[in-house]
């Protein structure tokens, strides 16, 4: 991603050769993800998402508007991940036309839009005339490698935890409740594509490589900053918890051993098993932390299930 | 009210999180850095500041916020210092407290703030301190809300911002560098505004000073 | 062996010590009791204004067929020169935004009138400063719009309820003769009383400004050009047709099926215009100055019978006009006011000087005075 931070030849000597015995920066396993952490904000659909340093922060908004003529049951939804220096110097403002941008945008794109995993239907208000139109801006604010993997994550959660406020239909006239006037819908996620990284270093020569019968490369999951810049190939694996595959996406680079991308999807599956759970869990505390007088004000009665 | 982090962001030079009331954002400031040549300027540094809204893509609003950090910015910015360099400063908006399509003036003052701690955190040579404060005149009998909420702003007549520069322990006030006031008001309501915001921006100074304090007691931790 | 050397003071032509040294070019008017623009010190331009014909709705409009200008206006000042032409559009409003409680009382909507910024309607302006050449809008250009918006959104100028569209009928008789009917032309008309339209249009109105030979901060000079151009706008009549206020059409889509009411065309009269109604109590006129420090060493040497007269530190300067006065000013101040001293809007940026309580207190004066030259020209 990062074209102009420069690294130094020893540096990368030193990082190649350390992979090379085993070992990495952050004495992580080679198979390891960094630690997530997912805060939410006041509002629904604002999250903060730390793997590692990388941050990155995503705003889940909604407004209505009309549907595509040739879509009138569906809602809209955009994703727009728009990187600015704040991230790193070497990210220019409004510029994402460069090659890893648009990699990043395009893969976030398929995992989660294309792949269905918002009911763009369900957004739909007056067949024709009325839909929401859902927007998640991705914001990146600190860049430490992994910003597909850590904006997936963002999005998804963002897209768990939104409401959207409630509406009632009568004829052609709708109204708009506030969220102090009636409790807001969730929105319609049907499944939670989590995108894993693989990066791949070439330990031998390049001629090796092609030609040769070894396939020893080195496959780090979760690869930081400096892993990245210094990386001869990379795959994207997107996997669900039904244990299918969403998206795989592997844009040239070093070539890999056909075999291992099933050992990669594997492998993600474990990571996007724990990852889900995590997404889960931390929706629920949030729910509950917000809802705790529900149990005081419930009118239902103790039950025994 | 205001609460401050800095130093949040490890690619940049300087940082600051910032949250006012119903407001947060987080600046981040890179420089002296050199600049592309149509940025340089022969005797001064340059700016380049970035304002990035919460939600949506950028627009004229945003634009126009940009103008304005530079206009309480630029004064206060030892430029002298760093010839033919560029500092860039870049803001996002993390909530913004109040209606977008209709106001800007929270979101302006909690940039203002984060601006001038990721500045400093950068260790960029400032000539003076610069604190700022939204203001917001609600009601008949024209009460003066300082840091107003977005329920408040919503029915408020006029609203202001107002940016001091301030001296000497931020305890003097040396020039206003920014205010700027919407709605209807008249003069002597105006004048009440400047005498409120007057206090309210040293506080906020105060403020922002502690959090300074704070930042350089951990940086020498090892003293 | 040495030569003397013969030291000649240099002369620059004033328009070229405006452009290499601003600063000085100011600092020795100054001294000498003027501006580089040779004004008084608080001396305004005179503005001439004029509808430059160009609307649709005028009376004397030069062109009245395909003409889609609703208001005009050509201010004048000094060299400078401001076009502002209003056009505008009709969009159906999301009648979600408002509270269904107050759909059913439109009359008690109409008595609170002067509401918060809700009920505040706008006009979208984009300014445009020709330099000769074209290329996307420079950040001066993009600031002054969002500007003129915000304050035309807060000064509350134009009213919401200005901006609905009370729309017509056109039926068709017999004879294949049609006509339009308003509901406010005729009450006892019982089929433009039945025709309630379950929808709710406003007309959404743009200011194109343009301005030619930029000589100095140009806000001022907008605002008021857009504010005598949305004086005189004229806003067409709308209608729809009798047959289509009730169209549907059945669309199925994987085996899905719904009525889709047609979103139907709404037509502007050609010929019936209805003023725009202004909020007469919330115009207001904007002008601009600076502070402008004296820098002692700067002044022109004076007799020495008058070397004692206290001059003061600073000075304000009224209407900022050219190169020398613009590059060298650093603390603007920039008041929107009525003649009775209701402000619209004020900015003040203190980039240099020191910009005193006194100082803002003698803008307003002075942009109240102003103001009310101003409205005499509405």
């Amino acid at each position: 991603m990062a074209k102009d931070i420069d690294i130094s030849s020893s540096e990368a000597k030193f990082l190649i050769d350390s992979l090379k015995q085993g070992f990495r920066f952050d004495s992580r396993g080679f198979e390891e993800f960094r630690d997530v952490g997912i805060e939410f904000g006041k509002d629904f659909g604002d999250v903060t998402v730390t793997v590692g340093r990388t941050k990155v922060h995503c705003r889940i908004s909604c407004s209505i508007a009309q549907p595509y003529e040739d879509r009138p049951f569906e809602g809209l939804f955009y994703i727009s991940t728009e990187s600015s220096p704040m991230a790193g110097p070497q990210f220019e403002n409004g510029n994402n036309t460069g090659e890893d941008e648009v990699l990043c945008s395009r893969i976030i794109e398929k995992a989660v839009r294309r792949s269905g995993a918002l009911d763009v239907e369900g957004l739909c208000i007056v067949a024709g005339s009325k839909c929401w139109a859902v927007r998640a801006d991705v914001h990146f604010l600190n860049c430490d490698g992994g910003f597909i993997d850590v904006s997936c994550i963002a999005v998804m959660c963002g897209l768990l935890h939104f409401r959207k406020p409630d509406v009632t239909v009568a004829g052609e006239q709708i109204t708009v409740h506030s969220l102090d006037e009636r409790e807001p819908v969730p929105l319609g996620v049907l499944h939670i594509p989590i995108c894993v990284t693989f990066s791949f270093f070439n330990p031998e020569d390049a001629e090796e490589n092609i030609k040769g019968d070894l396939n020893n490369e080195i496959c780090l999951i979760d690869a930081t900053l400096k892993e990245e810049l210094l990386r001869d190939g990379t795959l994207t694996v997107t996997l669900n918890k039904n244990r299918e595959v969403v998206q795989v996406s592997k844009a040239g680079g070093l070539p890999m051993d056909a075999l291992m991308l099933m050992d990669c999807c594997h492998k993600a599956y474990k990571i996007t098993e724990t990852l889900t759970d995590q997404i889960t869990s931390e929706l629920k505390r949030d729910a509950d932390s917000r809802n705790q007088f529900a149990a005081m004000l419930s009118s239902e009665n103790a039950r025994v299930s | 009210m205001l609460s401050a982090q800095v130093g949040v962001l490890d690619q940049v030079d300087g940082s600051c999180k910032l949250q006012c009331g119903e407001t947060s954002v987080i600046c981040s400031v890179t420089g002296p850095v050199e600049p592309k040549a149509r940025q340089e300027l022969p005797s001064q540094l340059a700016l380049e500041i970035v304002v990035r809204p919460c939600r949506g893509v950028p627009s004229t609003r945003e634009k126009m916020l940009e103008d304005q950090i530079r206009g309480v910015v630029t004064p206060i910015l030892a430029r002298y210092m760093y010839p033919r360099q560029l500092a860039q400063i870049c803001c996002q908006v993390l909530e913004s407290g109040e209606p977008e399509e209709q106001y800007s003036g929270k979101e302006l003052s909690a940039c203002i703030n984060a601006v001038f701690l990721a500045l400093v955190d950068a260790g960029i040579g400032l000539l003076a301190s610069v604190s700022c404060v939204c203001l917001a005149i609600t009601g008949d009998n024209e009460q003066i809300q300082i840091n107003p909420s977005q329920a408040n702003l919503i029915k408020s007549t006029s609203t202001h911002v107002l940016a001091l520069q301030l001296g000497a322990g931020a305890k003097k006030v040396e020039n206003v560098l920014l205010l700027e006031s919407y709605g209807a008001f008249d003069e002597e309501s105006m004048l009440q505004v400047l005498h409120s915001g007057e206090m309210a921006c040293m506080e906020t100074a105060l403020e922002l000073r502690k959090v300074i304090e704070h930042k350089i007691r951990e940086d020498f931790i090892w003293r | 062996m040495k030569e003397a050397i013969e030291i000649q003071p240099m002369t620059f032509h004033p328009e070229v010590l405006a452009r290499i040294a601003p600063d000085l070019s100011m600092q020795r008017h100054l001294s000498l009791g003027l501006r580089p623009s040779l004004r008084a010190l608080e001396e305004f331009r005179n503005v001439e204004i004029s509808d430059g014909q160009l609307s649709c709705g005028s009376q004397n409009s030069v062109n009245r067929t395909g003409n889609n200008i609703l208001g005009s206006n050509v201010l004048k000042s000094g060299k400078t020169m401001v076009i502002t032409s209003i056009t505008g559009g009709v969009v159906e409003e999301n009648m979600s935004v408002h509270n269904p409680d107050e759909e059913e009382s439109p009359e008690l909507e109409q008595a609170v009138g002067a509401g918060g910024v809700e009920d505040h309607g706008c006009v979208y302006p984009v300014v445009e400063v020709e330099r000769g050449r074209v290329g996307a809008p420079t950040d001066e250009e993009m600031n002054l719009s969002q500007r003129i918006y915000n304050s035309v959104l807060h000064t509350g100028l134009i009213s919401k309820k200005a901006l609905e569209v009370s729309v017509g009928v056109r039926s068709t008789n017999s004879d294949g003769q049609s006509s339009v009917l308003y509901p406010d032309a005729d009450p006892s008309n019982a089929l433009a009383q039945n025709f309630k339209p379950r929808r709710k249009w406003s007309y959404v109105l743009y200011a194109k400004i343009q301005v030619f030979s930029r000589d100095g901060p140009l806000f001022e000079l907008c605002w008021n050009s857009l504010l005598y151009a949305l004086a005189n706008t004229q806003l067409p009549r709308a209608f729809v047709d009798e047959r289509t206020t009730d169209l549907k059409i059945p669309v199925s889509m994987r085996g899905r099926s719904a009525a889709i009411r047609e979103t139907f065309d709404i037509l502007c009269d050609p010929n019936e215009f209805q003023p725009l109604m202004l909020s007469k109590d919330r115009l207001a006129f904007a002008s601009n100055f600076a502070v402008v420090d004296i820098d002692p060493e700067a002044q022109l040497p004076k007799d020495d019978d008058d070397m004692q007269v206290d001059s003061p530190k600073s000075v304000l300067l009224a209407d900022i006009q050219g190169e020398a006065e613009e590059a060298s000013v650093f603390s603007t101040l920039s008041a929107v006011t009525d003649a009775k001293g209701n402000l619209k809007h004020f900015k003040a940026v203190g980039g240099g000087s020191k910009i005193t309580m006194e100082m803002i207190k003698r803008s307003i004066a002075l942009a109240k005075l102003r103001a009310s030259d101003l409205n005499k020209k509405l």
